[in-house]
């Protein structure tokens, strides 16, 4: 048997045997296994949507909570809804990074480091019981001390007020930067204001806010020790709610006009 | 001669055979400490000399004293002239000693002295008691002498410390450089790695928030400050002029781990060095070449964005370890190149990547340790390629 | 049958894939940080293992000798996605945090090792349990390095908390090390010195000694 095992004929034969077989075999699993994954992945990122927003409720399933929830992509340049792209299919990550779907920043204009701004976002509607904007959760992303963190933001529906600041990823020090995750320091966020005659005004401070401090609403404490981090994520919250960012479309939602 | 016969008598029981055999290492050390060992080299070949490990060891122990007195002094200066503005002061057992034995007047040299001395003294002795245990732990184990290497680990581990690491942190460091750095790979002489410098590599990584940042340069609970290379990272040259002098820099007058702020106290202990041979001039002229050649090109490639580009070699000098790890750690003669050619090599990267992780990385200001540690790993392949570059010119010259 | 028992229990301590053999290692390094992710790694591991040894041992009187690396290769990868599509369908969150490690179960060299070391010369159940044996050294060290890395390094234990944490009013420290990958080197390391205390026969003999010194009657000589 050993004798002719080698033969070419053979060779071939186990060969296409071999991979008919195993080929059936990957196939079935990955067509069988399709639907089941594809569910896994949106509720997957619904749940980083609501939980970087501080919205996410123990108990209650995500899909029920992400009912109020509607996903709309935004044209950045003229700061209005558009339905070019697929909500669903849309990766703001990957367009940021293509050069036909995005804009270059000046060094100016790039107080987040990020170099390249997508032109099109995503933005989550959270509807109210009566059907009206409750808050506006937005995405955004800069640089720290070494690394680019992603959150999402989240907007009360005067959207001017914070509702929740939250990183779904970030690769900051441990104890000093990385207490970005720290739901203690997360919790000085909800209630600060943004904006302050148009512009705007919120940012990290370093130490502890003043209270009796007449700019106190629109300060946050930074994180102790780490002053670049803190640098980045104020940068970085500054970029986004500016006029690089969401400000000309959250002043068209104010008006009526988005 | 009462103590010599003291010793000699209590000899045999730690010989082989006796009741405290396992005790002979300790034994040995108080001995060798206090006389001239008996034993004699007998091989055919060797170089007399009075000097031994022992005596190198103990050198360089008292050539980092000038660091260390300039450094008790500066914790307690820096720590006293916040306090002065802030009005608070020091609470448990440091501020009844303080309140006893001095004040909070930082132009007085004894109280600023004394303060430091309260927070230096109980980091170098944890180092000591612990480092010291396992030491003789595996001298015990292994049945071989203690060695006066540990001295200068010791002192040189407790003088890259922030002011107030925590000491349970400092014990945990110092059994990490000792075990992990040294003794697993068979003690001294055999480790490939500076131990005072894994051991808090140890602590930089595991526990960032105690030992970087800028809340722990300065022995006062809440108050940050930065070190001047995380000013240079974060606001550039001219902020760090403006809050010191090139000269206060260079005598130390700033915040800083405890040993490595002034490059002056730093210098006459390595000068010393240098005259005693114990220090190889070449590795510190290869790091100080490294270092300028490194610095004046990125002076001149020029960065918008990377602020520390324009930091001049004077100040890469003055700022951070640098002076400490060109002096102390990078001519540890264990962990060094071996080779003269490869002591230039090993020299010129430390200075190199000293320079690269400050400019580039601004995670790192402080990239000494880091540099030394990496050329630490390639010491022995240098030697390995100037042993072989030799030999290779030497068979030529036969055929 | 105290064969097929020794074939199982052996490589869990006497001869360790990790520990002895030092293969694998580079997953030991990745995915233990966490308990919970490492045992999805260590059971995908396993499974792996004996299944690709079991039909590889099926099929080894008809693999031609040319291709068999290929066979091996190509039986291991299709077991490989499987896995990863069922991880991804039932274990979202942890095939997410295994990322592409269990796609590189592929080139564990502990699965196409055993497969050609062993799979290829015994019958079918010997090598389904030699693959199982095998599977089961390699996440006793896993689970161990992961046990220390979770428990130190977060304070927690299958993302249960043991030690409180200071930033959470708590008491411990967590250590920062413990949840980068280098710490895995030390933790094996130390693995190892603790098995080969215990085993002794697992002590390498040293690569050189260094000679005593001539003295000068013998140099003279």
């Amino acid at each position: 048997m050993s004798s002719n095992k080698d033969s070419i004929k053979k060779t071939l034969i186990v060969a296409l045997s071999l991979c008919i077989v195993c080929s059936v075999v990957v196939s079935t699993a990955a067509v069988l296994l399709k639907p089941a994954q594809e569910i896994n992945k949106t509720l997957d990122r619904k749940r980083n949507i609501l939980a970087a927003a501080g919205m996410l409720e123990e108990g209650v399933s995500v899909e029920e909570q992400f009912e109020k929830v509607e996903t709309r992509i935004v044209d950045l340049r003229s700061g209005k809804f558009t339905d070019e792209v697929d909500p669903e299919r849309y990766d703001q990550r990957k367009a940021s990074k293509d050069p036909a779907r995005s804009t270059k920043l000046s060094v100016e204009q790039d107080l987040a480091k990020i170099k390249r701004r997508a032109d099109l976002a995503e933005v989550y509607l959270v509807q109210n019981d009566q059907g009206g904007l409750d808050k506006l959760i937005l995405p955004v992303h800069g640089y720290g001390l070494w690394s680019t963190l992603y959150g999402f933001l989240a907007l009360e529906s005067d959207l001017n007020t914070v509702a929740g600041l939250g990183f779904a990823e970030h690769g900051e020090t441990p104890g000093l930067g990385g207490e970005v995750d720290n739901p203690s320091w997360k919790a000085k966020w909800p209630g600060k204001k943004v904006y302050r005659e148009g512009d705007v005004e919120i940012g990290l401070i370093k130490g502890t806010v003043d209270p009796s401090s007449p700019k106190a609403s629109w300060q946050v404490d930074g994180l102790s020790g780490a002053t670049l981090t803190s640098k980045g994520v104020s940068n970085l919250v500054q970029y986004w709610l500016g006029k690089e960012g969401f400000q000309p479309f959250i002043e068209n939602l104010k008006s009526g006009e988005a | 001669m009462g103590l010599r016969k003291i010793l000699d008598n209590m000899e045999h029981h730690f010989q082989e055979g006796g009741r405290y055999q396992s005790w002979y290492p300790l034994y040995e050390a108080l001995d060798t400490m206090l006389y001239s060992p008996g034993s004699v080299t007998r091989s055919s070949a060797h170089v007399r000399d009075g000097i031994d490990l022992k005596r190198i060891m103990i050198s360089v122990w008292l050539c980092a004293f000038p660091a260390m007195f300039y450094g008790m002094y500066n914790l307690g200066f820096q720590a006293n002239d916040v306090l002065a503005a802030t009005g608070g002061e020091v609470g448990g057992w440091r501020g009844s000693l303080i309140a006893t034995f001095g004040g909070y007047d930082a132009s007085s040299l004894w109280d600023c002295f004394w303060f430091g001395a309260l927070y230096f003294v109980p980091i170098y002795f944890v180092t000591f008691v612990v480092g010291g245990f396992w030491e003789v732990l595996f001298a015990m184990k292994r049945g071989h002498e203690v060695n006066e290497g540990f001295f200068v680990t010791s002192i040189l581990f407790a003088l890259i410390c922030p002011p107030d690491l925590p000491l349970w942190q400092v014990a945990l460091g110092i059994s990490f450089g000792v075990v992990i750095g040294k003794e697993v790979f068979g003690g001294t002489g055999k480790n490939f790695l500076n131990p005072a410098l894994t051991g808090r590599a140890f602590l930089y990584f595991a526990y960032p928030a105690q030992i970087s940042g800028d809340a722990v340069w300065v022995a006062v609970d809440g108050y940050t400050s930065a070190t001047p290379l995380s000013v240079v990272a974060a606001e550039g040259m001219t902020a760090v002029q403006s809050q010191w002098t090139w000269m206060e820099a260079f005598l130390g007058a700033m915040p800083g781990s405890i040993g490595e702020t002034s490059t002056l106290a730093i210098l006459i202990g390595g000068a010393a060095l240098l005259l005693m041979r114990i220090a190889s001039w070449r590795i510190v002229a290869g790091v100080f070449l490294g270092m300028v050649a490194l610095s004046t090109l990125f002076n001149m490639v020029g960065s918008d964005t990377n602020l520390a580009f324009a930091m001049p070699w004077y100040w890469h000098l003055v700022t951070g370890g640098f002076a400490f790890g060109m002096m102390f750690m990078a001519t540890d003669p264990v962990s060094a190149a071996m080779t003269n050619t490869g002591k230039w090599a090993y020299g010129i990267l430390i200075g190199l990547m000293a320079v690269l992780i400050r400019v580039m990385n601004p995670a790192f200001p402080e990239g000494m340790m880091l540099a030394i540690l990496f050329a630490n790993i390639f010491a022995p392949l240098m030697d390995h390629f100037v042993v072989q570059a030799n030999i290779k010119r030497r068979l030529a010259r036969v055929q | 049958m105290s064969a097929m028992k020794e074939t199982l229990v052996n490589p869990i301590f006497r001869n360790n894939p990790i520990a002895l053999q030092i293969l694998g290692i580079c997953s030991a390094l990745a995915v233990t940080t966490s308990m919970q992710v490492t045992v999805v790694m260590c059971i995908a591991l396993t499974l792996v293992t004996a299944f690709s040894n079991f039909f590889i041992s099926l099929i080894r009187n008809f693999i031609p000798s040319s291709i068999r690396i290929i066979v091996q290769m190509i039986i291991i990868a299709s077991l490989v996605i499987v896995v990863d599509q069922v991880l991804k369908a039932y274990a979202y969150g942890i095939s997410k945090q295994l990322s592409v490690f269990v796609g590189l179960i592929i080139t564990n060299c502990i699965v196409m090792g055993r497969a050609e070391a062993y799979a290829m010369k015994n019958p079918p159940l010997p090598s389904f349990v030699d693959g199982v044996g095998n599977g089961l050294g390699y996440s006793v060290v896993l689970l161990a390095v992961a046990f220390f890395r979770e428990l130190l390094g977060a304070g927690k234990l299958f993302g249960y908390e043991i030690l409180p944490v200071v930033t959470e009013g708590g008491f411990y420290n967590p250590n920062g090390l413990m949840l980068l990958a280098p710490s895995a080197f030390f933790l094996i390391g130390l693995f190892i010195w603790a098995l080969r205390s215990w085993d002794k026969s697992q002590v390498e003999e040293p690569d050189f000694k260094i000679a005593n010194h001539v003295n000068v009657e013998e140099a003279a000589s």
